[in-house]
């Protein structure tokens, strides 16, 4: 952890720098290349800021993803804050604001003020059931009992008192709004990750700390511990035609979990990484969003200089990856980069058939002197084109107080708009950035997404 | 609920920022230093498979060598080698049909291995391996051949150790207790025996293993005799029995503990010790003791806590999670067997997907400790 801005202090400060805005992409090698200029402008994307305000210690938002009803829901999460709680919120364009839909505390019966851990909040964990309308949702865990400064799970592992009481599992109906039925997905563990294999009625999920892969049969309500991967979670499993689940270990292999031969399997390939500071280790997924026809994935890695790639699951033993190179800027390799600074996440594809992101950029006197006219850190949203390969900045998330470069999830409703989930503010919210009515498409969101 | 006056805390406050660096970096490996290392050799080789790779069983050879067996969807027998130029672990055979190691032992010129599966136990046996040349430069390496030696009366072997000579090796089965001779490897059942947990070396030469709840046996080997219910165990629950020992190589002094974590020590001419404490965590999973008397172990389920016994102070510490900085970056949940190096450094087998060889390099004691 970085001593200068660590993850409770940025939590706490993100703000406080705000110098102001510009636009000039940083050069840099080895970056797909710039699109042509085309004739939309940043102002024709819209970006508006929703914060939660009825939850106002929320300072993360982890989970955002579109509901099987084609609107968009988000966790309002606490970790910062002892004892503090995830609220569900969904996004209502009748009103153009967000409707707060429950305490998951009190829907699960596990306060804020029990003196464990608590369920303060939902990590890339909504997973959509098509057939039922049905939203999955399984909490996490980190946020410190009410009456301590941290937690540690490994630490209180063996605590009754303090320990985490474990991933809650909600199904929530989103066709008559009521929480159906919960109940405790991994005892004393967080779900880091969740996946819904519909057509199996299985979910998956990855614990933490323990890095445990998990099978939960949704006909049964059983759980299964199928193993250890190792000991950095990966933020993202996703699911290929054969009903394959993926996701990566600490050193940057695909781990592969195949039904047929009930065992995880690992690649023999490390994943695309920077050559010069890093070697595999820690490039895990951090978000993976399938291309629409289903052949293929986008992944970016959960690391400082975290790198995109192609993924083509359906083909070959092991699938063939393209790497399309690093997603943020150049820096200085001497020195480790925030890992809150340095990121890329909110991987979506719009109606337009494009793939949507957020890089972060900042200032850096050396590798990229952004004039006055930008903010110190940005987080930018960026267009590729899958037949070309060719990206292009479409705009930045502009916060009304806070710097804005941490995005955690992205999707797109039913009507074609962007959201994307923030990290770094208190209140923490959502952005939606409003797409020109050439890129929108009815039902934008369908083939919807499985996982978080 | 917490009551309101534990509700008020000043994230800002010193105090609570001391805390929560105690939280966080005070929960792992507090004394001394872990090293994880795969089973392979890093950058060379690939290590077992993650789900074949949960280290159950550890010996040392006479030249410091570490070996070692797994178990999950297939065992493997490898060899760790640490000082030197080398730094690598040889995976020298994955024994189909075998799904579980429960002991390596190490002859003065081969090693023997246990292995169960779905059809029972079988025994096989290799010569040591040589020392590689420097494997900073150059190397080669070749499976080695193994003799297969059969099961023990057609069960599943429980475990086995070698003899204070290290020229046969006693063993038991649920029912039996068996002998190979390295010299003229060839399994000879001995004994009808109750055995439900490891068996150990004592301090006079002899064998001692569990005989059912409330006894332990001792078995001579050079008159191949067996006394049951030689020695009553103390007072504490064995219902699981005294499954797992360290021993000092300085006194032979073994060390168990019950059910409950009680630890006591053992020797063949004076019986168990009173307690000599509690781990923090039960039960205990595998430990072993350094040069200096001190015993370090493994406790508790799920995530386990390190332990040290200190003879000199007749306390038990807490240690801390596993944790390892150097080599591999890895937490450590579960281990399996223990065994002390060549200079003292106990080596623990994580028994886990994935499983690594754990160095533990205990702290220093200061002079006047």
């Amino acid at each position: 952890m970085s001593r200068e801005i660590g993850r409770r202090e940025f939590f706490r400060n993100s703000g406080a720098s705000l110098l102001t805005v510009g636009a000039a992409l940083y050069p840099r090698d080895g970056m797909l290349a710039a699109a042509p200029a085309t004739p939309e402008s940043p102002g024709d994307y819209k970006v508006k800021w929703y914060e939660f305000t009825e939850h106002k210690i929320s300072d993360t938002c982890w989970s955002l993803s579109v509901g099987p009803d084609g609107r968009i829901y988000a966790a309002a999460c606490a970790e910062g804050v002892p004892g503090g709680v995830v609220k569900v919120t969904r996004y209502n364009e009748a009103k153009d604001g967000l409707d707060y839909l429950f305490d998951l505390s009190k829907m699960v019966d596990d306060p804020g003020d029990s003196g464990r851990a608590s369920q303060c909040k939902i990590h890339y964990s909504f997973a959509p059931s098509m057939h039922d309308g049905i939203l999955y949702m399984a909490t996490h865990l980190s946020g410190p009992p009410i009456d301590q400064p941290a937690y540690s799970p490994w630490l209180s592992w063996h605590d009754e008192k303090r320990c985490f009481r474990g991933s809650a599992l909600l199904a929530y109906d989103t066709k008559t709004d009521e929480v159906k039925w919960w109940e405790t997905l991994i005892p004393k563990e967080g779900c880091r990750c969740l996946l819904h294999d519909e057509e199996r009625g299985l979910l998956y999920a990855i614990s933490y700390p323990r890095d445990h892969f998990f099978i939960y049969d949704l006909k049964t309500r059983q759980r299964r511990d199928v193993g250890r991967i190792g000991s950095i979670n990966a933020q993202t499993l996703f699911l290929d035609k054969m009903h394959r689940v993926w996701t990566t270990n600490d050193y940057g292999h695909l781990v592969r979990y195949d039904p047929e031969k009930d065992r995880l399997e690992m690649s023999p390939f490390v994943l695309p990484h920077n050559p010069e500071f890093q070697t595999g280790w820690h490039s895990v997924f951090y978000d993976v969003a399938p291309s629409p026809d289903r052949e293929c994935v986008y992944a970016a890695t959960w690391i400082a200089n975290s790198y995109m790639m192609r993924i083509w699951p359906n083909e070959g033993e092991w699938p063939r990856i393209e790497n399309l190179g690093p997603a943020t800027q150049k820096r200085d390799p001497t020195v480790s980069k925030d890992t809150f600074v340095d990121h890329c996440g909110g991987l979506t594809f719009a109606g337009d058939g494009q793939l949507y992101y957020v890089a972060s950029r900042w200032r850096d006197p050396v590798y990229n002197p952004m004039g006055p006219e930008h903010k110190q850190r940005e987080g930018v949203v960026w267009r590729l084109n899958p037949a070309t390969l060719e990206r292009e900045e479409v705009t930045c998330l502009v916060h009304p107080r806070e710097l804005a470069q941490y995005v955690s999830r992205g999707a797109v409703d039913h009507n074609g708009d962007l959201f994307f989930g923030h990290v770094g503010s208190r209140p923490s919210g959502i952005f939606k950035v409003e797409m020109p009515a050439s890129r929108k498409k009815e039902n934008a969101h369908l083939p919807i997404r499985m996982w978080g | 609920m917490m009551s309101d006056e534990k509700k008020k805390i000043d994230l800002n406050s010193a105090a609570a920022q001391q805390e929560a660096n105690n939280i966080v970096h005070g929960t792992f490996v507090k004394q001394g230093t872990m090293v994880a290392f795969p089973t392979g050799f890093p950058g060379a080789t690939i290590p077992i498979l993650a789900d074949e790779s949960h280290i159950t069983a550890l010996d040392v050879s006479p030249q410091g060598f570490v070996y070692g067996g797994t178990s999950g969807k297939r065992a493997h027998i490898f060899v760790g080698m640490f000082h030197g130029v080398t730094g690598m672990v040889l995976d020298m055979k994955a024994v189909d049909g075998a799904t579980h190691c429960v002991a390596v032992c190490c002859g003065k010129s081969r090693f023997l291995a246990c292995v169960n599966g779905p059809s029972g136990g079988t025994i096989l046996t290799a010569r040591l391996q040589p020392w590689p040349y420097d494997l900073i430069q150059e190397w080669g390496f070749e499976r080695p051949h193994f003799e297969d030696l059969g099961g023990v009366a057609g069960e599943p072997i429980v475990h086995a150790v070698a003899d204070a000579s290290r020229d046969h090796v006693v063993g038991v089965t649920a029912h039996h207790l068996f002998t190979v001779d390295f010299a003229a490897p060839k399994v000879q059942t001995v004994a009808e025996v109750l055995a439900c947990g490891r068996i150990a070396l004592g301090s006079k030469g002899n064998i001692v293993g569990p005989d059912g709840q409330g006894h332990l046996w001792r078995f001579d080997c050079s008159t191949q005799k067996l006394e049951p219910q030689a020695f009553k165990l103390p007072a504490g629950r064995w219902e699981k029995s005294p499954a797992v020992w360290a021993r000092s190589a300085e006194t032979g002094l073994l060390f168990t503990a019950d059910d409950d974590g009680q630890f006591f020590s053992f020797d063949e001419q004076r019986g168990f010790s009173a307690p000599l404490g509690k781990t923090m965590l039960a039960p205990v999973y595998c430990m072993a003791a350094t040069f200096d008397g001190r015993v370090f172990g493994s406790c508790g389920s799920g995530i386990a806590k390190m332990f040290c016994y200190d003879p000199r102070r007749r306390e038990i510490t807490n240690l801390g999670a596993a944790v390892s900085l150097f080599e591999r970056r890895r937490y450590g949940y579960v281990f399996g067997d223990a065994v002390t190096g060549r200079d003292g450094e106990i080596v623990f087998g994580e028994d886990d997907d994935g499983g690594h060889l754990w160095l533990y390099f205990p702290r220093i004691e200061a002079a006047s400790a």
